[in-house]
């Protein structure tokens, strides 16, 4: 490896919720079953989940009529 | 096989590659396996060692064979050869042991094998499995098995040949069910009550079979046994989940009928007189793989264009397979001893039902009606292809358009166009609705939702259907599609993603232009779905922090209680978040690599307001700071919800030592004089009490000056 290493912080297995813009992600903010399990927002169109909740905020998204792509390691 | 080999005693080693390829010198262990591997795959050598082997070790190694299946229960292949007239049915075995030709299945973390004799006759209660290698068994198919050809005499009957399709059909529907709702076993191996009910009650699953000549008990549970074996579901812990549909299928109908075929010598949890079987000795003493194939080749020894009555090729097995025939064999070593009928002589082994049900429906067998209408059977192209003696069968091109896909989302699919691969497909993505000649499917948001998740997109789901379809797809089915796949790009969620934390948004640029599979989420922050793929020498870590762990400390709390410093390499993501609920930024600065919060009025006030108790705030100092909420924090916590503090005039005396002080509020004499103690050496007393309190002291000499 030639190139320079770049310097990082890493957050491993984190959950998050990436939205396509971001009065999607305040409407899921309003959603106070989904709220409760939001820790904080990262950027506008990105939420953290709770640790260990990834679950319950898929099955909350999918009971509010959305169909979210889960993107997970193979 | 090369694992097998490297578990052999070095002695046993030698023994069996001094028959195999008779060896000239003494070759090291590793020489003897690789030399042994080389002599199994030369023809010449094969030949010659199964000219030199007994009629019963080449018969065995043919009906093996002829099952395209490499590994058999030694019980199974026991029945198999006492059916072929071999009374000592072990005999056979060991001797194709001992020349190389036939392999034991040893568990993991088993001892080394020093004899075969032995390890049959301490095999424990796991039925002991062996394997041949097929370029071994290819040799050894053609040779005679001295089977009679039971001939039925009805004269010229009408052929017909099922389509091959019904079981692929059968498990993608149960693959669908399975895939909505896993199914829960219990410690016996059979299903909940109400997951049984739920199978059972399934007007798709228990249809009766398409042009079908018997009725098959239990048939859930003989596709729930077979889609098992084909790997479309699989066990895990207590339940029987979806898993993916076999890949054969994508190769056409002949290798998926092919590796149905090679499952039926496995399929232990089902039997076609009383359908599931259940229970520890259900593998053990299942008599049926033996008694399937042999049924089969007795088929084989028909002349061409003669047929056979499926309860004569029933009652032929039932009277020499030692589970039907209570007539006293040899007995076999240990726990290779072959299945037995316990439950008394019944010699009904419904192997008709499953030359009519299961046979037929697999292709293997075609169905004549007589005119008596008893119906007879015959192997058929396909039959003899597996069977490995015939060559692959022309199969009539299907029709590629065969898909009528409706504006109401439903599919017709034309069972003469389908294939394995394209049931595969529409299982995919739309839901079985009816099966028949003309089966239906209707596309729904969740199943087109479920072929996104598994990696189709828009585009190949319409590719999909288009390459089928007998006609345009319609309007309204191209626009379902988009939207449902357009909603399912709004929102991604990353369950355990590994987010990347950037110092300056060009270290990110940096990353991305080294083609790192990173997805940018803001000008310093990328994600990828796990860490897997990720080449960890492009990064110098400046921090790690793992989300799946407890919260690590990572904040300090300054003397003033209120001044919070969290250590950004040690931080995480969440610690900000939870801070920003009760404390305020201090003006953004980083000192040293910390960043600083201060608790706050106007913070505590709104945390307070919003839910935060001091007991949570106890907890999450406990967890990051190592030590409760300050007293400043509590005090600005909870001060407001305390009684006004009292602000009044007070008559301070100043003692001068604190040993004095105790001494007045301990003696009786001055202890009711005195209000309260301020400090080591200060006391409060009531001005009216001034003259009193003096008094008593000059008693012994104590005097009050001021």
């Amino acid at each position: 490896m030639d190139k320079a290493r770049i310097p990082v912080k890493l957050h491993r297995r984190v959950c998050l919720v990436q939205t396509e813009d971001a009065v999607l992600a305040e409407e899921l903010l309003a959603r106070k079953k989904l709220a409760q399990d939001i820790v904080g927002r990262l950027t506008d169109r990105v939420l953290l989940v709770r640790p260990g909740r990834s679950d319950a905020v898929i099955q909350e998204l999918q009971s509010m009529g959305h169909t979210p792509s889960v993107v997970a390691s193979p | 096989m090369q694992q097998a080999l490297k578990r052999y005693d070095a002695a046993l080693l030698r023994a069996v590659g001094g028959k195999l390829f008779k060896p000239r010198s003494q070759w090291p262990v590793d020489e003897l396996i690789a030399r042994s591997l080389a002599a199994i795959n030369n023809v010449a050598v094969v030949d010659r060692r199964l000219r030199e082997s007994e009629q019963a070790s080449r018969r065995l190694l043919a009906v093996i064979g002829h099952s395209r299946q490499p590994r058999w229960r030694v019980g199974n292949l026991v029945e198999a050869l006492q059916m072929l007239g071999e009374d000592d049915g072990v005999r056979p075995i060991l001797d194709l042991l001992h020349a190389g030709l036939l392999y034991p299945e040893l568990p993991a973390g088993a001892s080394r094998l020093r004899d075969f004799k032995q390890w049959l006759a301490h095999a424990g209660t796991a039925a002991p499995v062996v394997f041949a290698h097929p370029a071994v068994t290819a040799r050894a198919v053609g040779e005679k098995l001295g089977l009679p050809a039971l001939i039925a005499d009805h004269g010229s009957l009408v052929a017909r040949e099922a389509d091959g399709l019904e079981w692929p059909l059968r498990i993608a529907v149960l693959w669908q069910r399975v895939k909505d709702v896993p199914l829960r076993r219990t410690q016996q191996g059979d299903f909940f009550k109400r997951d049984w009910e739920r199978l059972t009650a399934d007007g798709l699953l228990n249809a009766p079979l398409a042009d079908g000549f018997a009725e098959l008990p239990d048939l859930p549970w003989l596709l729930a046994s077979l889609a098992e074996i084909e790997g479309a579901l699989r066990s895990a812990e207590t339940e029987l989940q979806e898993a993916s549909l076999p890949s054969s299928w994508q190769e056409g109908l002949l290798p998926a009928l092919e590796s149905l075929w090679a499952a039926l010598p496995w399929l232990d949890g089902w039997g076609p007189q009383h359908g599931r079987r259940i229970g520890p000795d259900a593998g053990s003493a299942n008599p049926y793989p033996s008694a399937y194939l042999l049924s089969l080749l007795l088929l084989s020894q028909l002349p061409d264009g003669a047929w056979a009555e499926p309860a004569a090729i029933a009652k032929w097995i039932e009277e020499r397979h030692p589970y039907w025939n209570t007539k006293p064999q040899a007995l076999a070593v240990g726990a290779i001893s072959p299945s037995r009928e316990t439950t008394g002589p019944s010699a009904n082994s419904g192997l008709d039902v499953f030359l009519l049900g299961v046979a037929h429906q697999l292709r293997l067998v075609e169905v004549g009606n007589a005119a008596d209408g008893q119906c007879l059977v015959r192997l058929t192209a396909v039959g003899r292809w597996l069977l490995g003696i015939g060559d692959p069968p022309p199969l009539p091109q299907g029709f590629p358009q065969t898909l009528l896909v409706q504006p109401n989302l439903e599919i017709v699919a034309y069972r003469q166009g389908l294939t394995p691969g394209l049931i595969a497909d529409l299982s995919q993505l739309a839901a079985w609705k009816s099966l028949g000649p003309a089966c239906t499917l209707q596309l729904q948001p969740e199943t087109v939702y479920g072929a996104l998740q598994s990696g189709q997109t828009f585009e190949t789901i319409r590719q999909t259907l288009e390459r089928h379809a007998v006609r345009e797809l319609p309007a309204a089915v191209i626009d379902s599609l988009r939207t449902w796949s357009n909603k399912r790009e709004r929102i991604a969620v990353y369950p355990s993603g590994t987010l990347f934390e950037f110092a300056t948004p060009e270290d990110l640029n940096e990353a991305l232009a080294r083609r790192l599979p990173l997805t940018r989420l803001a000008d310093r922050w990328a994600v990828a779905a796990g860490d897997s793929q990720i080449d960890f020498r492009h990064f110098r870590l400046t921090g790690t922090r793992d989300y799946a762990l407890p919260p690590e400390r990572c904040v300090e709390v300054g003397e003033d209680g209120v001044t919070l410093s969290v250590d950004l390499a040690r931080s995480d993501l969440l610690v900000e978040s939870e801070l920003q609920r009760f404390a305020e930024l201090a003006g953004g600065t980083n000192l040293n690599g910390r960043r600083q919060y201060r608790l706050t009025p106007t913070s505590l006030t709104a945390a307070r307001d919003s839910g935060v108790t001091v007991r949570a705030l106890d907890d999450w100092f406990m967890q990051r700071a190592g030590q409760p909420l300050s007293a400043a924090g509590r005090l600005l916590l909870t001060g407001g919800l305390l009684p006004a503090a009292e602000a009044r005039r007070q008559l301070v005396l100043h003692v001068p030592t604190p040993d004095f002080a105790d001494g007045l509020l301990q003696w009786p004499g001055t202890r009711g004089l005195i209000l309260a103690r301020l400090g080591p050496t200060a006391l409060a007393i009531a001005e009216e009490n001034v003259e009193a309190l003096r008094k008593v002291l000059q008693t012994f000499g104590v005097g009050i000056s001021g």
